[in-house]
């Protein structure tokens, strides 16, 4: 009895994480969102493993906010299926509300309420609320509990919105863009808090239009541009077939079609990098000329992007 | 559920209380006009109420009614626009905190900080400038402050909720009581006034406010000083009130 049971368990938890519905964090199907004649978000599926660590990724205007916060309750869809933790978030049930933790892109606070203050109070409605000195520590701000929201800077105002998202201990956090505007030590510092709220166990949505950021934080990234989803994978396998080749332009050379040249460097992705490259390189042989700065690699994330958001 | 009002009420007036521009327009500033004022002509007589009365024993409870506005009815207005600007009534409606309860601790303050303040120019004028107070009086005083504080609190979401922004706020908020408040027996009685301006300001709802708590201070009269009628229209302004802030609050900008 105990071995079976303990099998079943190890084999859960060895399995892939498989989309399955009681499973499913979040589940969106055919979602449609328009602003007047600007269709935002134009039949936008999506789906996040409990425990899974999401980035939603894509350029300013993709359609981000409005698809976090269409999963918040803020805004309701024109047209879909929504199942947020099995809720209906536009009912917005408390329920609903005590489970998520809700960063938002833009969110002010009282300018005169104190750091342990705001935690304490946002945290007084949650029926799990976590330590507040915990909470602080977190995410860096144990040294500026008695400091008042308008002495702080940005990163740490930000920080404090990181801590009040998570101070009700929800299964789901939301984080719109949580480090636009960081510099890179608050970005490293910050990515520190999410993972750490990963090891938690936590269900996790963010937004960036950072690659390095959706590369490091993510179990898989979901590209958005234009509200649609162009791209959904782990960020490894994201752009795997294709390859990335460049190096110093020389006079002469035929380049492959569909290459750029920026600054004197082209660089173009091809799924046969033996064939496209063979051509060149007879030819550099045959005029004795060296391929400067020739590199045949894997697409970087940006690669990728760039590439599907052109 | 009470405790958890109980802290966002409080925290809500220490917000308040923090914030210099309220401290200055609910206490700082009635205080120093009753001041300056007392002490220059606290013993000369005003016609008001139908009585000749002591200029001090006239102005204390009027300036009261200031102070009352400021607190609830001009303090809601841009401190509610300014957090729905900001972004904070979004943030809490991610929130499991019922929306009644924050809301209700916007209104509470207000009406406490309001009150607080009405106290506290009468702590100041009842020794320094001799004026008097009625235990007769003191019941319908308190119910007209209480209810009073209610209709200012209940207008001042109400207009919050109709205003573009915080910019608009201020002026909204100054535009609509500085008119209304020379015609409502603040800065002088109305005892003498043409017939059609009294009417005017019989309207709205603040003269009704000034006269059902300065006729409580009144030397020389009988009873209780319940005045009914008055107690009606605040009553009535307080229902529209809620009812323009109910159809048009609003979380976003
Ligand atoms: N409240 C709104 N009213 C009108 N248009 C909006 C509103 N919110 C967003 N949009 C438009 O919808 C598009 C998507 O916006 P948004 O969801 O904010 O994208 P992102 O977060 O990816 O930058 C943009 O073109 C934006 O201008
Ligand atoms: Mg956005």
């Amino acid at each position: 009895m105990l071995s079976a049971m303990t099998f079943e368990i190890s084999q859960g938890a060895a399995a892939p994480r498989t989309p399955c519905l009681g499973d499913d964090a979040v589940r969106v199907r055919g979602l449609r969102k328009a602003y007047g004649e600007h269709v935002a978000l134009d039949g936008v599926d999506l789906t996040v493993a409990r425990g899974e660590v999401l980035a939603l990724l894509g350029p300013n205007g993709a359609g981000k906010t409005t698809l976090v916060e269409i999963l918040e309750g803020h805004r309701r869809a024109d047209a879909g299926a929504v199942s947020v933790l099995g809720f209906d978030p536009a009912r917005r049930e408390r329920g609903f509300r005590e489970r998520i933790g809700v960063v938002l892109q833009e969110t002010g606070l009282d300018q005169e309420i104190r750091v342990r203050e705001a935690l304490e109070l946002y945290g007084a409605a949650y029926p799990q609320r976590r330590d507040v000195d915990e909470v602080l520590g977190l995410v860096g701000l144990e040294e500026r509990g008695e400091a008042k929201a308008r002495e702080l800077s940005g990163g740490q105002r930000r920080r404090l919105d990181l801590a009040l998202g998570i101070i009700g201990d929800p299964e789901l956090v939301f984080l719109d863009e949580p480090t636009t505007g960081f510099d890179p030590a608050a970005r490293r510092q910050s990515w520190e808090l999410i993972d750490g709220l990963r090891e938690l166990g936590k269900t996790i949505l963010l937004t960036t239009h950072y690659m390095d950021e959706a590369q490091h934080l993510a179990d898989r990234v979901v590209v958005l541009a234009r509200g649609t989803v162009i791209a959904n994978d782990t960020p490894d396998k994201l752009g795997r077939e294709a390859t990335v080749v460049s190096f110093r332009v020389v006079p002469g050379i035929t380049l492959p079609a569909g290459a750029r040249v920026e600054r004197g460097i082209a660089t173009f992705t091809s799924s046969a990098p033996t064939r496209d490259l063979a051509p060149l390189l007879g030819w550099a042989a045959a005029h004795d000329v060296e391929l400067e700065g020739l590199s045949v690699g894997r697409p970087t994330l940006e690669d990728v992007y760039l590439e599907l958001t052109a | 559920m009470i405790a958890l009002t109980q802290q966002w009420v409080t925290t809500r007036m220490r917000l308040t209380l923090r914030n210099p521009r309220a401290l200055v327009f609910t206490f700082a500033f009635p205080l120093i006009l009753i001041v300056l004022f007392s002490a220059l002509n606290g013993n000369a007589e005003v016609d008001a109420y139908g009585e000749k009365i002591r200029f001090a024993q006239f102005y204390t409870p009027a300036i009261a009614i200031f102070s009352l506005v400021a607190a609830c009815y001009t303090s809601l207005i841009l401190g509610i626009s300014t957090a729905r600007d900001q972004g904070l009534f979004k943030r809490v409606r991610a929130t499991p905190l019922p929306m009644g309860i924050y809301l209700g601790s916007w209104v509470t303050g207000a009406m406490l900080t309001g009150i607080g303040a009405v106290v506290l120019l009468f702590v100041v004028s009842v020794p320094a400038f001799g004026v008097d107070i009625y235990a007769r009086t003191l019941p319908a005083a308190l119910l007209t402050l209480v209810l009073g504080a209610a209709c200012l609190s209940s207008l001042g979401v109400a207009v919050s909720s109709l205003v573009k922004n915080a910019e608009q706020a201020m002026p909204v908020a100054q535009l609509t009581f500085l008119p209304i408040s020379f015609i409502s027996g603040i800065w002088f009685p109305l005892d003498g006034a043409p017939d059609w301006l009294v009417k005017v300001s019989h309207f709205f709802p603040l003269s009704h406010i000034v006269n059902a708590f300065g006729s409580c201070f009144v030397p020389g009269t009988s009873g209780s000083q319940l005045h009914g009628s008055d107690l009606l229209a605040i009553a009535i302004w307080t229902a529209v009130g809620l009812f323009v802030a109910v159809r048009r609050f609003r979380f976003e900008p």
